[in-house]
């Protein structure tokens, strides 16, 4: 892959590094062009590959073990009050 | 965020509004709360101090917008301004301390962690939610926006009140000391990595 053909570069025509591309793909922020570039680039550097694999382990683990705080059922009762109270109070 | 024009809304809007766009968040607002205080109590008087503060400023909010940033907006302020003031907690760490001590490596650095995916895989238990919960409020937020919440850099850079760059290089900074921290979780586990 040619410097010209990467899509991954900085404002000042710098091109990003490894890290830095792999943020923008797993983060969701990288064109359709970025991600087809990072396949590629994937298949070539094994520095890359291990950290993909273990960036997305973290990110699965952290929605399965840290998203699961289900709010009190008391909390919407007590807003909803509030906020009526509030509403009617003006 | 949405909030420069005022929006002018009879009361019923009002109501739908705020069941129909503000209350389906809760669960994250939640999740929200209890990730910053830690505490669940500090969580629940966080998210209600929030909502009551949205129906208070709904005018603000431009029907058909971004909800959940907008209420995770007002949820960050609340606890920097209101909780952090009154908090017990013991001296917080001084952010522009952390911040220049983590700009002081390079701030792309790969941290070279042999951490491996079966590793992770194993763990079952609280591990990684309390390495989460170790982290500093600041990297801790940036990975609770990004990683359960999946905002993206300029909705966060919006909720923070941070230009996006600085959102990038906390949450990389971020990323690399929780690696850290479940590497050292690894090793306790008797796994040599």
């Amino acid at each position: 892959m040619s410097s010209a053909d990467n899509p991954f570069k900085n404002s000042d025509g710098t091109e990003l590094s490894c890290i830095q591309m792999l943020n923008l793909i797993l983060d969701g922020d990288a064109s359709p062009e970025q991600h087809q570039y990072f396949k590629k680039h994937l298949e070539e550097c094994m520095p890359c590959y291990k950290s993909h694999e273990l960036d997305i382990a973290i990110r699965d683990l952290l929605k399965v073990k840290c998203s699961g705080n289900h709010v009190p059922d008391d909390l919407v009762n007590r807003i909803k009050t509030a906020s009526q109270k509030n509403n009617n109070g003006r | 965020m949405e909030e420069s024009k005022k929006q002018d809304y009879s009361e019923k809007e009002k109501l739908e509004i705020f069941n129909n766009e503000f209350l389906p968040h809760i669960n994250s607002m939640y999740n929200f709360g209890y990730r910053l205080t830690l505490d669940e109590d500090d969580a629940k008087d966080l998210v209600q101090d929030t909502y009551l503060k949205s129906f208070r400023f709904i005018e603000s909010f431009q029907k058909g917008t971004n909800a959940k940033a907008w209420l995770f907006r007002i949820l960050k302020n609340s606890f920097i301004n209101d909780y952090r003031k009154r908090s017990k907690e013991p001296s917080k760490v001084d952010y522009q301390d952390v911040e220049s001590y983590y700009n002081s490596d390079d701030v792309d650095r790969q941290i070279t962690t042999d951490l491996r995916v079966e590793t992770l895989q194993d763990m079952i238990g609280d591990e990684i939610s309390n390495a989460l919960n170790s982290l500093d409020v600041d990297f801790r937020t940036v990975i609770i926006l990004c990683d359960l919440e999946g905002f993206k850099y300029d909705e966060m850079a919006k909720i923070l009140d941070i230009p996006i760059g600085t959102v990038r290089s906390r949450l990389h900074r971020a990323r690399n000391l929780l690696k850290e921290k479940l590497s050292d979780y690894a090793k306790k586990m008797g796994y040599k990595n």
